[in-house]
């Protein structure tokens, strides 16, 4: 170790920070200074590798806990009201003894905090100990561990091993120079993703003298960019030399990347920490809080006002007003418990609780993906019993995004691929392998001897075996992207196939016929992967297709079907094996990716035979029309749409020789910029794709099961449903149908495009389009952007208040996070909607049981526990002691043993209401499903509802009243001594709120009885314990043989009896309205009653109302 | 949160050891189970609470209710109980002179005498209270200026007392036995009840001082320091509380059982009364055989030796001779609740079975909402 001067610390600490806060980063090979010490070292300013996902360090748990605990300001009011009783004048309880409750609170918030950090901590330290190969100076890759791993260092990933760093690809060992990556663990998208080396660099670790320049970290996982400066050239990269820490190496013996980000690598950045939200019910219970704050203060300022003057024996009398001033503080500390001190770790306890059930249900686990529902966000469970309105995207939400080559127009002429509509048709899940297999022996009939390879039937009975294996297993890891036998079996037809070998046999090798373009085009322009079968695969098929999305997949596997069978895909070329058996090479000059703004991608081959310089575009229909000469073929594609099919188009250009030259100079530099590269990129791509000549197809994208069902009962719920959709009018109109959102009756229903809702949602409008959507039966907005899509939830949902919910399937971030529910659907594409979802579903009919059921259930458990909570809290104890003020001069006596008082709250009167918001179930899961309307009690103000509030409190004032003044008049004048007096007091208090809540219990389970006796028999047994120990241990306060001679006293039983039938008497009009005019879930109740086949019929009668 | 939601995505997905991605099977399906529990089926009792449910439930409430309260109303009405009030406000009443000259530094006592008639005669044993009124002896400073360890018979506490005592808990620095407001403010008039005679002599009704406080507290709660054999010894460098005109040894000198801390006069004094008017027991006149009556009708006088003041406070002193039965004194309140609440249970019940026959067969059939 040297000495530095501090001031030399200071000025590297200062480079350091500027160095990370540059736009621009110069990183360079750590090479050249391994075994140099620190300070010596270039890239010594970012930070290394090792990850610390933990809050908290063992040192500085207590004081920093205590620190975050004290943000929720409940903590701070308790812990005030305990300091407060050390102040002699004012306190109520011995200081000490006040301080338990919040120390309770505190201490076990603070070790579910610890263990959960404890968690963070294990899987950060196997994650900073795996291992990894990092070059070095022995001019060998050394085994090291991720934490080791530096800016500037070389990492060598093996095949099937994850990427520790962001790493810039330098070499692989694939000849064409790519590395296949799965991002599932960033984005849960499980098809292969190549990445290609840099171009322009030779892998020399040792000679790598050149300087990375790469922006600043971000979040984007779909963005980067650096150059390369070896002096002079500059050789530019994007993401698309990334392979990005998480990503698993797949298809690759090994990659060696240079590290770019340490720590602060794309994932990392992703990980932004749980989303707060904060449930409708949660706001409104915050207001009752407040209302209980004020009516504790008017209690105390009762207490504190009239000017008494006791004579107290001891001494000195304090002036009037000084003593009303400490009296008001003494009753806070005593009343203090109206603010229920428990109720935010109950509630927390109790959505753990909801959280467990909903995603242990099986009915929300979808077999096929082996997925549960996932809760992201742990605090709104209640919330999805209140939902108004729902939005949803279509793709990939109502339907399966699972596409079907259907139909396609070349040169004009339709051909319908009949067969195809049946299979669509029949493809049921269950039944899938049937019709797949009775589909082989057909394929063969129709003469389909193109084939000559013969793959698709022996594909279909591996692909039979193998799928029979994985439901045997139960294993069905979705290692299968986009490849479900519905996209891979295309019956091919027949005149179509006649006009293929007609071309073929016409044209020779010459290969200019539009047929044979078409399904060229097809093969060719997609980014499709081909996967040969792979150990880690474990499939022996000969070809697997991985597709970023499934039209595509569908693409490629109609052209196999009609012999144009893709077979290889390289960065540089394209292999296509024609019907007649013969291979092609295409030369990939470039590819134009895929991007939401063009909605097209481009690929530009060179045609090995002709070489011709053609440019295939495929994109969705009105993003190649606008390109063409002359509209073509419109009417096939609106005939299309109107069968709510997906269109698209594809295209062919012919490029020449110069202008491609011109061309790829300026692609080139577009590439190596740093500035704006999106936006040349894009032009360049732009400036290619004119004069585009069309062929087209259609695909359809089957509906999931049970959407129109599931629509139809969120409807009956009394739930607005808005599709928002991309999709042509024709298609979604179409798709509206299909699911039942749109019906033939003359129901109003709105159709909007994007064009117009942009009109519709300007300021001055908005107000007409709310009131207009409101008065619709069901609304579909089609052409909409994502972020139109947002605005009409934002719109909707601070116009109308109402409780919103957005289902999405894909991409649409924006949507779900404007919503106050957002429901992301694991599905098919993307999953980034899953990522910023509070709850990932794998299917739409999910929806159905996790609204109507398990929001129900929540919502009404969690309102009814609250409502019990605030009611428990003012009657045991605030009350019965406020009473108890008058007659002790309003003192701050308490009449029971302060030990007693708080195991009161702590132990015998906290797992009840628990259990009640966990468990109880007012009505079964069979008739929410079966009579939706009852979802409706949630919906608006709900069970939870501010007369509820007062009329919960206004029952126990009564209650407490009762309790306390029965045994008041029956021991008046009388030689009974304070604790005696609060026994029966106590007892009562316990057995009245027990009672309560027994009769708010709707289903009285095994768990139930043994918590409710439970709780009374260990008030019993602490009780009579603590009053037989308890001599002198707990000073001033003797409860010694209190509860025992009580209990030897008959009156003691009859005061406790008649006080709480009294005390419950008020719910003979429960009783008498439950009998005159029964609400909903009452009647519901009854229905639930009746055994099953009765229950049915009379749902199934009811309906037909 | 999400941070390990992603490192547990990390472990899913990282090939641990060579049986990483090994073959289908291996990895266990995360399907739920299937079981009563977590499916949220588990049997159930699903009460519904209409009229047809509960009405039973008030008829049995009003037929046990009612008899209960007459019971108890009859116990109450057979006790026999006379209250007497000798505060002396009144300028006529005997003890006017003490009332207004008691304070707590008098040491010379003050008597006076209140005749009075008992009209019935008292079967039983009769327990003689004395009561106050107005009285906050659960205000709480009070309450707790009291030391239990040293009333538990405890040597270091007798010495150094708790500082709740305070400010009765030291005297020019020698600690006072039993310390503390309550201990302090200890009742101290002496009652005695004499019968007049037909002849008009006063016969001395004998009064038993033992057997009035709690057992427990007697023999647990209560003991004196170093036993009860020579208690001057015992309290020795201990000091009198203020009020007292004598120290603790010497509450009851004749019997060293009921002296010093576990003098039960004291110990009822000490166990605090729950509301501002109270009785204490003060004495017990037990019955002597079955065929006298303990206290035969005629003219009794009550001896009072007055040396508690409560003008100051507008208090009262009453003397209370009662009767007890198995419900302790009386108190018709009781028994006219239940009376009360019986009936109103029962004509619930009533008005519950009209209702059940009028709507809830309705309910029951297959018409349930519209």
């Amino acid at each position: 170790m040297t000495w530095r001067s501090p001031l030399a610390l200071m000025r590297d600490a200062l480079r350091g920070q500027r160095a990370r806060e540059k736009d621009l980063r110069n990183l360079v090979s750590n090479l050249p200074y391994e075994g140099l010490e620190k300070a010596k070292q270039p890239n010594r300013h970012f930070p290394s590798n090792a990850i610390k996902t933990t809050k908290y360090t063992l040192l500085l748990f207590i004081p920093m806990n205590l620190f975050e605990q004290f943000h929720r300001l409940a903590n701070i009011y308790f812990v005030g009201l305990a300091i407060l009783n050390f102040i002699p004048v004012v306190n109520a309880f011995q200081p000490e003894v006040a301080l338990i409750p919040i120390c309770v609170i505190l201490s076990l918030t603070a070790l579910k905090d610890a263990w959960e950090d404890f968690r963070r901590y294990q899987s950060d330290r196997k994650l900073n100990n795996t291992p990894c190969l990092i070059y070095s100076k022995e001019k060998q890759f050394m085994e090291r561990r991720w934490k080791d791993v530096r800016v500037g260092d070389f990492v060598k990933v093996v095949c099937n091993e994850i990427v520790p760093a962001d790493l810039l690809l330098l070499h692989t060992s694939d000849p064409n120079s790519v590395c296949h990556i799965e991002t599932a663990n960033l984005d849960g998208e499980t098809n292969l993703k190549q990445r290609t080396v840099v171009s322009g660099l030779l892998f020399e670790p040792e000679s790598f003298s050149g300087i990375v320049v790469c922006e600043k970290p971000n979040n984007n996982l779909n963005h980067f960019k650096c150059y390369e400066k070896p002096d002079k050239e500059r050789a530019g990269a994007g993401i698309e030399s990334l392979l990005l820490r998480g990503c698993t190496v797949r298809n690759t013996d090994h990659a060696v990347g240079f590290v770019v980000y340490a720590h602060e690598t794309k994932s990392m950045l992703n990980n932004n920490g749980p989303r707060y939200k904060r449930s409708k019910l949660e706001r409104k219970l915050n207001i009752d809080v407040i209302f209980c704050v004020i009516l504790l203060f008017t209690m105390c300022l009762v207490g504190a006002l009239p000017p008494y003057l006791v004579p107290d024996s001891s001494g000195h009398l304090d002036s009037p007003s000084l003593s009303g001033f400490y009296m008001f503080f003494t009753l806070i500390i005593l009343l203090q418990i109206l603010i229920p001190i428990s109720l935010y770790v109950s509630i927390e306890l109790v959505k753990i609780g909801q959280i467990f059930f909903v995603t242990n249900d099986t009915d929300l686990f979808d077999e096929e993906t082996d997925s549960r529902i996932q809760c992201k966000a742990l605090n709104i469970t209640e919330d999805l019993g209140q939902i108004e309105y729902v939005f949803s995207d279509k793709t990939g939400t109502l339907t399966e995004n699972k596409m079907v080559f259907r139909r396609c127009s070349i040169m004009g002429t339709e051909y319908p691929h009949k067969e195809n509509i049946r299979l669509a048709v029949l493809g049921e899940p269950e039944s899938e392998e049937e019709v797949i297999f009775d589909q082989r022996p057909q394929s063969l009939q129709t003469g389909w001897s193109l084939d000559a390879e013969d793959t698709n039937p022996r594909d279909t009975t591996q692909r039979r075996g193998s799928r029979h294996r994985s439901k045997v297993t139960g294993i069905a890891q979705s290692d299968v992207a986009f490849s479900s036998p519905l996209e891979t079996e295309v019956i091919p037809d027949k005149k179509l196939l006649q006009q293929i070998s007609r071309a073929e046999s016409s044209s020779g090798s010459r290969k200019t016929d539009p047929y044979l373009d078409f399904f060229l085009a097809l093969a060719i322009c997609n980014t499709v992967v081909v996967s040969m079968a792979t150990a880690q695969r474990r499939r022996s098929d000969n070809l697997r297709y991985e597709a970023e999305s499934p039209d595509e997949a569908a693409l490629v596997y109609a052209a196999k079907a009609y012999g144009f069978i893709l077979l290889a895909r390289t960065p540089d070329s394209v292999t296509v094996r024609l019907p007649s058996g013969e291979d092609l090479v295409f030369k990939v000059l470039d590819t134009l990716t895929f991007d939401s703004n063009r909605k097209r991608m481009s690929v530009l081959v060179q045609h090995p035979i002709t070489k011709e310089y053609v440019l295939y575009t495929k994109g969705a229909d009105y993003a190649i029309m606008e390109l063409l000469g002359t509209p073509y073929a419109q009417h096939h594609l609106d005939c299309y749409a109107k069968e709510g099919l997906r269109t698209l188009c594809v295209t062919k250009k012919v490029v020449s020789a110069k202008v491609y030259e011109s061309w790829s100079v300026d692609r080139q530099r577009a590439l190596a910029a740093i500035d704006n590269k999106e936006e040349l990129i894009m032009d360049t791509a732009v400036q290619l794709e004119t004069n585009l000549s069309l062929l087209a197809t259609g695909i359809e994208d089957r509906l999931q099961e049970n959407v129109p069902d599931t629509i139809m009962a969120l409807r009956e719920a009394g739930i607005q449903v808005w599709v928002l959709t991309g999709d042509k009018p024709e298609t979604a109109v179409n798709i509206g149908y299909a699911c039942r959102l749109l019906e033939e009756e003359d129901l109003i229903a709105l159709v909007i495009d994007g064009r117009t809702l942009t009109m519709a949602l300007s300021p001055d409008l908005q107000e007409r389009f709310v009131d207009l959507a409101k008065r619709c039966r069901s609304v579909l907005c089609c052409r909409v952007t994502p972020l139109q899509k947002s605005r009409v939830v934002k719109v909707i949902r601070e116009k109308l208040k109402v409780m919103t919910l957005a289902v999405d399937g894909a991409n649409d971030v924006n949507m779900i996070q404007a919503a106050d529910i957002g429901i992301g659907i694991s599905g098919q594409e993307g999953m980034q909607a899953v990522m910023a979802s509070d709850f990932a579903i794998s299917r739409f009919r999910h929806l159905k049981k996790l609204l109507l059921v398990h929001g129900h259930w929540c919502y009404t458990r969690l309102a009814n526990m609250i409502i019990y909570f605030f009611y428990k809290n003012v009657q045991a104890y605030v009350n019965l002691l406020f009473w108890y003020q008058f007659f002790c001069g309003f003192s701050g006596t308490a009449m029971i043993d302060y030990w007693l008082m708080i195991f009161f709250n702590l132990f015998f009167t906290s797992a009840p209401p628990i259990m009640f918001g966990i468990m109880d179930k007012d009505v079964s899961a069979e008739v929410l499903l079966g009579v939706p309307e009852l979802y409706r009690i949630g919906q608006g103000a709900g069970e939870y509802k501010f007369s509820t509030f007062w009329v919960s409190i206004l029952d126990a004032f009564y209650q407490s009243l009762v309790c306390f003044f029965i045994p008041y008049l029956a021991y008046q004048d009388s030689d009974i001594d304070i604790f005696t007096f609060g026994t029966p007091l106590n007892t009562i208090s316990l057995f009245t709120i027990l009672l309560h809540l027994s009769i708010e219990i709707k289903a009285w389970t095994v768990v139930h009885w043994v918590i409710m006796l439970g709780s009374v028999a260990l008030y019993f047994v602490v009780t009579l314990a603590y009053s037989a120990i308890c001599v002198t241990c707990n000073p001033p306060s003797n409860p010694y043989w209190i509860l025992q001679s009580q209990m030897a006293d008959p009156m003691f039983y009859l005061i406790c009896l008649i006080s709480t039938v009294v005390a419950l008497l008020p719910y003979t009009f429960h009783v008498m309205r439950n009998s005159i005019t029964p609400s909903p879930i009452v009647q519901a109740r009854h229905l639930d009653r009746l055994d099953h086949s009765e229950r049915e019929q009379w749902i199934k009668e009811w309906r037909s109302f | 949160m999400m941070a390990s939601s992603y490192n547990a995505k990390e472990e899913d997905g990282h090939p641990s050891g060579a049986s990483g991605h090994g073959g289908p099977g291996v990895v266990k399906s995360k399907k739920p189970d299937n079981t009563a529990f977590k499916q949220q089926r588990l049997p159930a009792w699903q009460p519904i609470l209409t009229a047809g449910t509960v009405l039973p439930a008030f008829f049995v409430i009003g037929l046990i209710f009612i008899p209960i309260g007459i019971g108890l109303f009859v116990t109450s009405n057979n006790i026999k109980e006379f209250e007497i009030d000798y505060t002396g406000v009144d300028m006529d009443s005997p003890c006017y002179t003490c009332a207004k000259n008691s304070s707590w530094n008098n040491t010379t006592p003050c008597t006076c005498s209140v005749d009075f008639t008992l009209e019935q005669p008292f079967e039983s044993n009769v327990f003689m209270y004395y009561g106050l009124s107005n009285f906050y002896q659960n205000h709480r400073r009070y309450v707790k200026s009291r030391d239990d360890s040293q009333l538990n018979g405890g040597r270091s506490a007798l010495m150094e007392p708790s500082k709740e005592c305070e400010p009765y808990r030291k005297t020019d620095g020698v600690p006072i036995a039993p310390c503390g407001a309550i201990a302090n403010s200890l009742f101290n008039d002496t009652l005695e009840l004499f019968h007049i005679d037909s002849n008009g002599s006063r016969n001395a009704i004998p009064l038993v001082k033992k057997g009035i406080a709690w057992w427990t507290d007697k023999h647990v709660k209560f003991r004196n320091p170093g036993g009860n054999n020579n208690l001057t010894l015992a309290f020795q460098g201990t000091a009198k509380p203020v009020n007292w005109r004598k120290p603790v040894y010497e509450l009851d000198p004749s019997d060293p059982e009921n002296n010093g801390f576990i003098n039960e006069d004291f110990i009822v004094w000490m166990r605090t009364a729950a509301l501002p008017t109270f009785r204490k027991l003060y004495r017990i006149i037990q019955k002597k055989s079955s065929t006298t009556p303990t206290l035969p009708s005629g003219k009794y006088t009550l001896d009072i030796t007055y040396n508690y003041p409560v003008l100051s406070f507008d208090g009262r002193k009453r003397m209370i001779l009662s009767t007890i039965s198995w419900m302790g004194g009386k108190n018709p309140f009781l028994g006219i609740a239940y009376i009360t609440v019986g009936s109103i249970c029962f004509f619930l019940g009533v008005v519950l079975l009209i209702i059940h026959y009028k709507y809830d067969t309705r309910n029951n059939s297959a018409d349930i909402p519209n």
